[in-house]
This record gives C-alpha cells, sequence and structure tokens, in this order.
C-alpha cells in the first residue's frame, strides 16, 4: 500500500479527570485570579503534591509569580517587576533551581549555544574572513578563518591567499561539525574546527531534530559521539549527535589510522596527515549494505523525535538494535527499512517497554 | 530587472526595426480550418539581433492562419547578462536566470493589463524550466540574467464571436515561440548553452463535421478546428535528443498509451522543425 | 514557492542521496518503498462557515487546508443569445406568459445550445496561500495554475456549477498551506483540495427552470457536488488528484521530500481523474476485488528540479585545500577555479549537478507508471476514498 491515510489524533492526550476538580477547588478559595497555588510557598521545587501530575507541577506561564522571597536569585526565562522583589516567570516552561538560582527552561525553544557544545552546522554564507553557520540557533553562529586547521599543517600562518580561497575550504551549503569556543552577549556562538575530530562532512546522511523540546530530541550527554556496528552485513557507522539537535550519520572510515600506515609518520605529524582529507567534497565508496544500515539508522533517530522520545548514545543503539529484530520479523527481511508513521510508534512503544 | 540602469546604450547609431504593412501582400483564402498537412508548421520568421541595446535579443513572426482576421503571433525577446548579481543577493555558484513574459495591452482581444497576471507569470515559470535545462549555468558563477519577452500580438481569432477555453490553447502556442525566441537571443547573448531548445506544439484535434475522427496535428490553431481535445507543448533539444519541459493538457482515457506517446513525438518533431529555423536564423546572423 | 528555491545541500550529501537513490531498489533517505507516500492525517468538513473543507497533515508538521465557497452569480450571455433574456428581465411583470414563452424556446433551442451548458473556467476561482511567500510568486501562481488546470481539464466539473441558463455557481477554493512549506507541496494542496471537493455541498435548488433561483434553508438536505450513489454511498465520479514523480539514476520515485527532489533528473506532476463513464459495470461484478479504475490523463508539467541550482563538488584531485601539500598557487588554473571544477569529468562519489533535460522515453515511464491500472494513482484514489467525507 504505497499511502496510508490516518484520521487525525490528539498530540496529547487530555488531562485526567482529577486534575482539573483539583485545580477548581485551588481557584474557588482565590477570588477569582488566576493564581497558582505552589507559588505562594516560596519554594520553587517543593515536593508535588500526590494528586497532581508530577509533570505539571512545576510548570509555570509567563507573569506566575515564582516566589517574594528576596534570599533566591533570578536567572534565565524570569523578571522581577519594579518595586518588588517577586521573582516572576517570564516563559512558558519548568522552573528549575541550581543553589540560589531560579531560572525557567521553556517548554519548546530553539538552541541555545553553550561553550563546549559539540554542533553540526551548515554553512550559510561565505564572508571575508569568516563562514556563517547556521547552527539552528537564534542567531548564525561565526566561524572565523583563523579558528580552523588549514591544510598543510597547523602552524602556518594565514595569508591573504587563504582568505582568497576561503571558499576551497568550506562553501555555502558546506556541512560542519564544530565545537562552540565562545558566545557573545546577543547569543551568537563562536566556532572552531581545531581538532581531528571536527571538519567538514560526508559520506552520509543529515537528519535535523531541532526545536522539539518536552523531553523529545538530542539532549546533553557525556558521547555525542560515536561509532557504532551496522547489523545485516553493513560496515561501521559513525553517529554525530550535534547538542543544537543536527544529526550526521555517516560511513567510518578509518582514516587516520590507514594514513599513518602508509605514510610511516609519527604521531606528530598526524594532525598534518588528517587535515589532508578534512575538506574533500568527495565521498568515498559506500556499499549498498552499509547504506541501507545508514538510512535504517536515520530512520530510528526520526523515529524517537516524532515519538517524544530523547535522542542520546543508549536510545539510538538500542532503537537500532529494535529496528534491526522489527525488519528481520517484517515480510521482506532486512531489506524492510522504513520506520515512519505506525513502524515508528510500535517501535518507540518497544523501547519504552523495555 | 532590478536595475536597468546599468546597461549601456549601444555605442553607435541604431535603427529601430520597420515592421511591413501587410497591405501589399496578396489577399489570403478565406478557408475554413487548416490548410497544412498534420505534420507542417507554419511559417515562422527568426533574427537576432533586433535590439542593439540588449546583450542579445531575437524577433519570431508565425505566420497567420489563411482564415482572414487571424493574426500571427510575434513576439520580441531581449537578453540583459549575463551580469553580476546585486550585493544583497546571495552567493550563486550558477548563473541566475530570470524570464519575464508579458503580452502587449493590445496583443489579444480582450485587454490585457500592465501588471502580469497569472497566466504570464505561468508562462514565464515554464519557459524558465525549459531554458534551464538548456543553459550550461555553471559557465557563469556569481552572475545573473533575465530574460525579457514581449508578445506584441497574441495569436488569436478576432472574428469569432465564441472564445470558449481557445485562451488555454493558445498559451502552449505562445509558450513555444517563446521558447524558440529566447533560445535565439540567449545564444545572441553569447551564453553558453548545451543546443538550441525550440518549442513545439501537437494537438489532439476534431474537426468539425459529422464523422471527422480525432487527428493529431502539430502547430495547431483552435479556432480552425472544431474541438481541441489534448495538447502538448515540448521544448526539445535534438542533438541531445532531451525533453527539458513538458507540458501536456487535456482529456486523454489512461488505457490508451499510445495515444500520449504520439502526441509527445509529434510535438518533438514540431520542435525539431521550429529548431531548422533557429538553427538557419543562427547562421544568418554570423554571415 | 518555487520548487527551484535555493536547496541549501553539501555536495557531499547530494552526491549520497544520488548514489542511494540510484540503487536498485532505492534508498530513500526516509527508508520509504519509491512508490510510498508519506504517511498522512486527514478529516473534512473542519470549517463549518464554508461548503466543503478538509484538512491534511504530515507527520513532520506540515499542515494543508481546503476551504470552498460558494456564490451563486449571473451567467454572462453570449451576444447571440441575449436577445431572448433582455426580453425577458424587460418584461418582469409578465413573467407568467414569458415563463412559457422561454418554455417553448427552451425545446427549440435545447439542441442548439447543448454544447454551450459547458460553463466556462472563470466559474472556479483557485487560489493558493504559502506562508513565506508572495501570493504573486511566480512558484505560487505555478502551483495554483497546475490544480485548477487539473479540475478545469475535461470540462466536466464547471458542468456541476450550473444552476440555470441564467444563474451558475462560482466557486471560491482557497487552498492554505498552514506550515512554511519543508517540501514541494504540490502532492498535499492536491490531496487536500480533493477531500475538499468530495465533502462540498452546495444548496438545495428548489426553483425551477431560468427564474431566479431559491434554496432550500435545509442544510441537511442539500446534496453533495460529487453525487453518491444512494445504494452504495460511494462517490461515483471523483475530482482529479496531481502527484509528483521524479526520476533518478533510473528508478522512478513518488512523492519526494525536498532532499530527494535535490538530486532529481526530471520531476513530472501529473493529474489524473477518475473516468466514471463504464466504470458502473467494472464495479458491479467485482466488488472486493477491484481490477482498477479507468484513469484518465488530464495534465503534465515538468517541474523545474531544483537539482539543477546545487553547488558542484571538486574532487580531491582538483581540490587545493586537499593534501599536505603546501598551498600555493602557481598553477594557472587556480586562478578561476569555479571554471576548473567546471569542466572535470564525472568522478565517482562527486556530486555535478544534472545538465540538459530528460529522454522523452523516461518521461513516458514516468507517466506510464503513474497510469498504469492497479498502480498508483489507483491506490491513491483508493486510500482517499476511505476517508470519511460525510
Amino acid at each position: 500500500m504505497p499511502i496510508t491515510i490516518l484520521p487525525p489524533k490528539f498530540s496529547h492526550p487530555p488531562p485526567p479527570p482529577q486534575d482539573i476538580s483539583d485545580s477548581d477547588s485551588d481557584l474557588s478559595s482565590d477570588d477569582g485570579g488566576a493564581h497558582l497555588d505552589f507559588a505562594s510557598l516560596g519554594l520553587p521545587n517543593r515536593k508535588p503534591n500526590p494528586a497532581n501530575n508530577p509533570l505539571f507541577t512545576n510548570l509555570v506561564t509567563p507573569g506566575t509569580l515564582i516566589t517574594p522571597d528576596p534570599q533566591w536569585m533570578r536567572g534565565h526565562g524570569t523578571y522581577i517587576p519594579p518595586h518588588t522583589t517577586h521573582i516572576t516567570s517570564s516563559l512558558a516552561g519548568i522552573i528549575t533551581r541550581t543553589n540560589k538560582l531560579i531560572s525557567v527552561s521553556p517548554l519548546r525553544a530553539r538552541y541555545t549555544p553553550e561553550v563546549g557544545d559539540l554542533v553540526v552546522g551548515r554553512i550559510v554564507e561565505v564572508q571575508a574572513k569568516r563562514w556563517r553557520v547556521d547552527v539552528g540557533s537564534v542567531q548564525l553562529a561565526s566561524l572565523p578563518l583563523s579558528a580552523i586547521n588549514l591544510p598543510g599543517g597547523i602552524l602556518r600562518k594565514r595569508t591573504e591567499t587563504d582568505e582568497l580561497q576561503i571558499r576551497t575550504f568550506f562553501a555555502e551549503g558546506d556541512l560542519v561539525v564544530a565545537e562552540v569556543q565562545q558566545l557573545f552577549q546577543d547569543g551568537g556562538a563562536v566556532l572552531h574546527t581545531r581538532s581531528l575530530k571536527y571538519g567538514k562532512l560526508r559520506n552520509g546522511l543529515f537528519a535535523a531534530v531541532s526545536g522539539v523540546g518536552g523531553g523529545s530530541g538530542v539532549v546533553r550527554s557525556r558521547r555525542q559521539v560515536w561509532t557504532m556496528e551496522g547489523q545485516n552485513g553493513g560496515g561501521k557507522m559513525d553517529v554525530i549527535l550535534g547538542v543544537n539537535g543536527y544529526v550526521w550519520i555517516s560511513k567510518h572510515v578509518e582514516q587516520v589510522a590507514k594514513e599513518l600506515e602508509q605514510k610511516h609518520m609519527g604521531i606528530t605529524n598526524m594532525e598534518e596527515n588528517v587535515s589532508a582529507g578534512v575538506y574533500s567534497s568527495q565521498n568515498d565508496p559506500i556499499d549498498s549494505d552499509t547504506m541501507r544500515e545508514i538510512t535504517r539508522l536515520r530512520g530510528v533517530v526520526t523515529a524517537l523525535v516524532e515519538n517524544g522520545c530523547r535522542v542520546d548514545e543508549d536510545m539510538v543503539i538500542r532503537g537500532y538494535a529494535e529496528a534491526c529484530e522489527m525488519a528481520m520479523l517484517s515480510e521482506t527481511g532486512p531489506e524492510d527499512i522504513y520506520l515512519g508513521g505506525q513502524r515508528g510508534e510500535e517501535l518507540t512503544r518497544a523501547l519504552r517497554g523495555n | 530587472m532590478a536595475d536597468r540602469r546599468r546597461i549601456n546604450g549601444p555605442p553607435g547609431a541604431t535603427m529601430a526595426p520597420v515592421f511591413e504593412d501587410d497591405a501589399g501582400q496578396p489577399e489570403i483564402k478565406n478557408g475554413k480550418g487548416r490548410d497544412r498537412a498534420p505534420n507542417v508548421i507554419r511559417k515562422t520568421f527568426l533574427k537576432t539581433g533586433v535590439t542593439p541595446s540588449a546583450s542579445g535579443s531575437a524577433y519570431l513572426e508565425f505566420e497567420g492562419s489563411s482564415k482572414s482576421g487571424v493574426s500571427g503571433l510575434k513576439l520580441s525577446c531581449t537578453v540583459h547578462g549575463p551580469r553580476s548579481l546585486p550585493r544583497s543577493s546571495p552567493f550563486s555558484p550558477h548563473i541566475v536566470l530570470s524570464a519575464h513574459v508579458k503580452y502587449a495591452p493590445f496583443a489579444t482581444k480582450q485587454r490585457r493589463g500592465y501588471l502580469r497576471d497569472p497566466s504570464e507569470r505561468d508562462l514565464g515559470t515554464h519557459l524558465e524550466t525549459a531554458l534551464r535545462g538548456a543553459i550550461i549555468a555553471d559557465r557563469w558563477p556569481k552572475s545573473g540574467v533575465d530574460i525579457i519577452i514581449s508578445i506584441i500580438e497574441g495569436d488569436q481569432d478576432r472574428e469569432t464571436s465564441k472564445s470558449q477555453g481557445d485562451e488555454t490553447w493558445d498559451m502552449m502556442n505562445v509558450l513555444s515561440g517563446c521558447i524558440t525566441v529566447a533560445s535565439a537571443a540567449l545564444a545572441d547573448a553569447g551564453i553558453d548553452c548545451v543546443d538550441t531548445v525550440a518549442g513545439g506544439v501537437a494537438a489532439l484535434v476534431q474537426d468539425a463535421g459529422e464523422d471527422s475522427t480525432p487527428r493529431i496535428v502539430v502547430d495547431p490553431i483552435p479556432s480552425d478546428h472544431e474541438k481541441v481535445l489534448g495538447a502538448c507543448c515540448v521544448a526539445y533539444l535534438p542533438t541531445r535528443d532531451e525533453v527539458t519541459n513538458l507540458w501536456f493538457k487535456g482529456d486523454l482515457p489512461a488505457s490508451d498509451a499510445g495515444l500520449y506517446t504520439q502526441l509527445v513525438e509529434n510535438g518533438i518533431q514540431a520542435s525539431r522543425n521550429a529548431n531548422r529555423v533557429l538553427v538557419e536564423c543562427l547562421g544568418e546572423a554570423t554571415s | 514557492m518555487a520548487s527551484s528555491q535555493h536547496v541549501l545541500l553539501s555536495p557531499a550529501e547530494l552526491s549520497y542521496l544520488h548514489s542511494s537513490l540510484s540503487l536498485t531498489p532505492p534508498l530513500r533517505p526516509d527508508g520509504r518503498s519509491p512508490t510510498q507516500y508519506r504517511p498522512l492525517s486527514a478529516e473534512t468538513g473542519i470549517l463549518p462557515g464554508t461548503n466543503g473543507s478538509a484538512r491534511i497533515c504530515f507527520a513532520d508538521g506540515t499542515e494543508a487546508i481546503v476551504g470552498v465557497k460558494a456564490e451563486v452569480e449571473k451567467t454572462k450571455r453570449r451576444w447571440d443569445d441575449d436577445t431572448i433574456f433582455s426580453e425577458n428581465n424587460h418584461h418582469q411583470q409578465q413573467q407568467q406568459q414569458q415563463q412559457q414563452q422561454q418554455e417553448g424556446e427552451e425545446e427549440n433551442e435545447g439542441r442548439n445550445n447543448n454544447d454551450e451548458e459547458g460553463g466556462s473556467s472563470d466559474w472556479v476561482e483557485l487560489t493558493v496561500e504559502i506562508p513565506g511567500y508572495r501570493d504573486d510568486d511566480s512558484g505560487t501562481v505555478f502551483l495554483g495554475q497546475m490544480l485548477s488546470e487539473a479540475l478545469l481539464a475535461d470540462g466536466g466539473f464547471v458542468k456541476r456549477l450550473r444552476i440555470n441558463r441564467r444563474f451558475h455557481w462560482k466557486l471560491f477554493l482557497d487552498i492554505l498551506l498552514i506550515s512554511p512549506p519543508l517540501s514541494y507541496p504540490l502532492p498535499l494542496l492536491s490531496l487536500t483540495t480533493h477531500l475538499a471537493l468530495l465533502a462540498t455541498r452546495l444548496p438545495k435548488l428548489k426553483s425551477e427552470g431560468d427564474e431566479d433561483p431559491f434554496f432550500d434553508d435545509d442544510w441537511a438536505a442539500a446534496p453533495y457536488l460529487y453525487a453518491r450513489d444512494p445504494a452504495t454511498k460511494r462517490v461515483a465520479e471523483r475530482p482529479p488528484v496531481t502527484l509528483l514523480v521524479m526520476a533518478v539514476g533510473g528508478n522512478i520515485i513518488f512523492d519526494p521530500s525536498k532532499e530527494e527532489l535535490a538530486v532529481a533528473d526530471v520531476v513530472l506532476a501529473v493529474s489524473v481523474g477518475d473516468d466514471a463513464q463504464g466504470k458502473g459495470e467494472d464495479r458491479m461484478d467485482v466488488d472486493g476485488s477491484n481490477p482498477g479504475r479507468n484513469l484518465k490523463l488530464l495534465s503534465i508539467r515538468t517541474v523545474d528540479p531544483p537539482s539543477r541550482l546545487t553547488p558542484p563538488g571538486v574532487a580531491n584531485a582538483a581540490n587545493s585545500a586537499y593534501g599536505h601539500a603546501q598551498v600555493v598557487n602557481t598553477g594557472a588554473n587556480q586562478k578561476m577555479p569555479e571554471a576548473r571544477q567546471t569542466e572535470s569529468e564525472a568522478v565517482e562519489g562527486v556530486w555535478k549537478p544534472p545538465r540538459g533535460g530528460a529522454k522523452a522515453v523516461v518521461m513516458g515511464a514516468l507517466v506510464q507508471k503513474v497510469l498504469v491500472r492497479g498502480g498508483v494513482a489507483d491506490e491513491v484514489l483508493d486510500a482517499l476514498e476511505g476517508v470519511d467525507t460525510s
């Protein structure tokens, strides 16, 4: 069947009835104001009332009074109205407390860069001495020419020639993996690719899963980059989960070891060797089995996001194993890589069940 | 189109083209219906370099119908560029091609306004598709080219009272003319093309009369026939044997695939004929 | 919205996509089979203020809404028969008498004016609105023209809008894309329009003949624009659907996503109608095992593939930033890197935007794949039939 048309479904189940009655009684005790109960208690993360849905306990909307107590410090997502000490929420989100700092993290927002984040970005503009990179954030990030490893050794001085040839390193549309080096006041980030693991991306597929929020999507975790074994005859695959929600899945290339072997060079020259391929836009030959597994893995990532799961190393690896199992059980065997719609729901249900 | 001030005028004096009066020509016979063989296109006049101030230009005229009161199609095309893109536009590794097709207000029976209406924009999109396949766009990075076509006289029967749906079929003829004339103007402007693209139209028509069966003709004039059942306009590259734009409209049963194939083949044939005119015209321009 | 809007994909991605889509069977980035559509959810009758409406969503959040509104409009007379009616207007008070006279005339004129009952394409006004694009953007206009072209192609649709010789319905189809387009929205808009038209009802006519029309107030009595078979509750004839189909490296792919379009060799939009004639007996004997519909081809348009505007890749051999050779630009060819790139012949793994057009045979194969009995167009129409449109 090439097409499935379903009746529309509710994206969020309606809240259970006891919640409504509970909030009703709260409101009736007040004089009609939309006043939240826990705010008056002063402590932002008090023990949740068991009758309440714990998910909604710390949920605030813009203008909600979080605490009148001046001992707390206001963080992101809050403000203090003039002539008061009341910390008030300015976002719809969940209250988080770090020591004395109260902040509200929004339910759904664009990526906010932080120093040290590993991001995948797309070059959208080439300027005289820098690139402007889309990282799914409020502002375009910038990647200065001085923050990349130039071919022919890292310790070379940047010349005007390099400036003129800036498009030979990265051009519009190219995907890069980079690290956030520095932040501007306006939220803009400065990136760098001064490491072996950063640079131009090739041999694979891209998936953007940013801006979903609500606990799904890519979360900051211990490992954002890993190599995993492909099933069904596929080779090794590299997965890069950019903190910004841009994901890159590609064939694993043993470039470092191979080149070292070929050229019999020492570890000191490694940097130089690796940079040989770093600005290439030519794909290596990829066998169809690996391509299939890369596509399957991309399907796992998009299915996780579509069904509101978080995307991290553990989930992706488990999801991939589950997807392979599902494929084995289906009629077409491992050739079956479709994970959209109901198949994706099945997959995430199986993962949640574990 | 944005900045026409940058185009400098020609260095020398120019001569405006003179259109000869029709009166001197012998009276065309007042027949009804098509008098050409089904696989013959109308006589076409094509000339390049008619507008010296543009980088490239061409003028195309189709002969009118044998019926009196039906004027032929008259198209004038100017090409401006390649020229540098404005600073604000993003980097492009290719030439940025934009096509504007405009009927002159007096070109059709019903007066057209000065703003481009949806059908004119639609023609522009078709034309862009047809030409994008023909030009070698990566020869000219960071540059743009504007193709402006004015339809000086539309291909319409001014005497028939009924105008049922003829405009839609006329658009096909106009598009094929636009493709051919733009191709000539592009060549005149010195923009690299893989091949000369030319347009051709074929239609499945039914003639008046009780016992007439539908037949396929090339380069149809809608008013010559009782009913047009379907038509296709093809932009074709003869030496590469490739189609860059195909536009079909009509009502064909899916079970008869041969009919569709025949229609497209006839369109290609019409386009080959137009291409001969085009090549000859470009050859003449150099001599 | 132009299909050829700037697609920002890196040459390495394009090369990967092209080679994976050229495999047999092709590997699509989202794992679909070549003929598979993205899963979608649909509902009709969502807007009570319209004569008919529908909404379709894709899983990625792309959503389209179509509202159909109808107005009664006076039919413009042709010069050769307006004498009858001007007379009619002048003698309103003698309506009774006139009526009889007119009936007589109708009998006489009945045969002569047969072809005239077709109506005019002005009776349908179709607009497409896409957020982020001007409504006079040539791409948006192209989409609108394509959809209305399919609807008007066989002239059968406007016949439904005829009330009598003096009046007709004017139908306004407003097609709205709610979210910014993540892919070329043609299939989405076409399917939504199809459902909205199926759900469209026009008030029941109470007046007779050529008198000024007046209608039944009861909405429940309003008949559907596309009449249902009273026995089977099935729609006898259905509005057209437009399918987007592309060819890449010998494979034919339906409902392509943005990434897939970026490497397409040729993209066609094929509009298909369901021919009601002769279907009756087909349906009768084999109700369970549907042998396929009598499809008819209504329109084909070439959609400009955005692949021609993609950036070319640079082979390692020609890349000055490749290798650890000291970067010096002494060579003459370094002066014009772009020119050099274009002339390099095809290298495996390096993306090269396609040039030229497509073979007529390939286009024919695309069309054939759509139209073949029991093929994709058939199955799409079957799936649309499953949507509740009452």
